[in-house]
């Protein structure tokens, strides 16, 4: 086997389009769902997930290994106030833009996403800083996608314009506006998404989604007194320097018993090991890169 | 007696008209992932309206000094987010070192305190000028209206999983983000919100 890295486009495919943190992973709902009714506002809180997703991971796979989980996911929420707060007082008091109140509310929101905690404890702190930050991009360039794209057919649909420039459609639907809207943009999205997997990635159909795989496995809450909550509830695998427990995710393999911190992800194969250690067999897909 | 019904009149307003999950997507994802497990909806509630509670009650207390009263909202953003962290720690090192609360409960404790849901309390509060009673009706309501939505959607997960009518591509997450619009659209309803422009 090759030693590599995974090349970014690996990490790509996986990370933005297979298990899209919006659509697939469902994390990160709340920025997109409340605050994305514009193409404005979507690029704006794209931007700063982008740089608080990528700065944290970053950060947590390069100091903060060491730490306790439960401190850890702590310590995300003040770096990303550390990043967003500057940013916000400077848009606040040195600029002529002029924020909306949900902005001024929306975009500290993002500091505390679920996505950070779910990425950082998934991938970063196991993995060297190179990986955490080609995930921390990828996920990040997949999630903007759908903010951004949930923007535009919000504040189409909604408001009859684009970019605040009024567009004078026939059909101005202010219910699009409401979180309402936005959740059925998602599930159509999420349906093309799942639509485009089963024609380009069969062997991921239905393995990705959560909502599927808890209904194909009824007997998984069965499980829960056995694993850390956190770790069963994001799908995230068994931190390291926690006491062992038996994870009851599926399809172990009995040939390889490796231990939690032996789990690096710096080849191909790594990552479909990896994924795999979540209950997902992506080995086939891995082969049409 | 003004206290009582200030609390009181907030938490059910915060539960049932502005249910902040479905109405204002906080704490959505969480929701949706508690909803697969009924049997931790207790925990959260409990969780959740705790954390709520005391980073409300501090975060009011805040917001009355002088200094604080006509901040920027960066500044409230770091203090808010700086309270919640330090209320979170607080009780984690409580539970882990003076109740030798187990790995698991932890992490229980992390999800609870730690998301949107519980860090958009104050801010609510704030501009909604809720008193110190109401601030704090609004916490203990954010953990009821959590656990509310996640049970509608649990209900409703089983009966799409029994569905065998819904097209193969709609099955699963579409399906659920469609559901989860519907409830949505119900308690918009009572905010007297117009869909039509």
């Amino acid at each position: 086997m090759s030693e590599r890295t995974p090349s970014f486009k690996d990490v790509f495919i996986k990370g933005a389009v297979i298990y899209n943190p919006v659509l697939i992973q469902l994390v990160g709902l709340c920025p997109v769902v409340a605050a994305s009714t514009t193409l404005k506002g979507a690029v704006m809180l794209s931007a700063a997930m982008c740089a608080e997703l990528i700065v944290t991971c970053v950060i947590a796979s390069a100091l903060l290994k060491k730490i306790p989980r439960w401190i850890r996911v702590a310590l995300y929420l003040l770096i990303g106030l550390a990043l967003i707060c500057p940013a916000l007082w400077y848009i606040e008091t040195q600029t002529l833009v002029n924020l909306s109140l949900g902005m001024k509310i929306y975009l500290p929101l993002i500091a505390i996403n679920s996505v950070t905690a779910v990425h950082c404890e998934q991938v970063a702190v196991k993995n060297n800083v190179k990986l955490a930050f080609y995930d921390a991009a990828a996920v990040s360039i997949g999630a903007s996608a759908v903010f951004i794209l949930v923007g535009i057919l919000r504040e189409l649909l909604g408001s009859s314009s684009l970019g605040g420039i009024h567009l004078d459609l026939p059909i101005a639907f202010k219910g699009m506006l409401l979180p309402f809207g936005c959740l059925v943009i998602l599930g159509f999205l999420a349906a093309g998404l799942k639509a485009f997997l089963a024609w380009a990635y069969p062997e991921t159909e239905n393995e990705s989604d959560p909502v599927e795989r808890q209904r194909k496995t009824p007997s998984a809450e069965e499980n829960v007194t056995e694993v850390e909550l956190f770790d069963e509830f994001w799908n995230v695998s068994e931190e390291p320097e926690e006491v062992s427990m038996d994870v009851s995710i599926p399809e172990p393999e009995p040939e390889k018993e490796k231990k939690p911190e032996d789990i690096r992800l710096e080849t191909a194969a790594d990552i479909d090991e990896f994924f795999k250690s979540l209950g997902i067999d992506l080995n086939e897909k891995g082969d049409k890169r | 007696m003004k206290f009582i019904s200030d609390l009181l009149m907030t938490a059910l307003y915060t539960v049932f008209i502005q249910n902040l999950v479905l109405s204002s997507g906080l704490g959505m994802s969480e929701a949706i992932r508690v909803s697969t497990r009924p049997g931790t909806f207790g925990k959260f509630a409990v969780m959740i309206s705790g954390f709520s509670v005391i980073t409300s009650a501090v975060c009011s207390l805040i917001d009355n000094v002088p200094a604080v009263e006509n901040a920027t909202y960066a500044v409230r953003a770091a203090i808010y987010g700086g309270v919640l962290a330090a209320v979170y720690l607080v009780q984690a090192v409580f539970m882990r070192f003076v109740l030798k609360a187990d790995s698991k409960l932890l992490g229980t404790l992390g999800i609870a305190a730690l998301n949107t849901l519980v860090l958009a309390i104050p801010y609510i509060n704030n501009s909604a000028a809720y008193s110190f009673a109401g601030s704090i009706g609004s916490g203990i309501g954010a953990g009821i209206a959590f656990v509310l939505a996640a049970a509608l959607i649990s209900q409703g997960s089983r009966i799409l999983a029994e569905n065998d009518e819904i097209p193969e591509i709609f099955k699963g997450t579409p399906a659920m983000f469609l559901y989860v619009a519907m409830l949505s659209l119900a308690f918009a309803g009572f905010t007297d919100t117009n869909l039509f422009a």
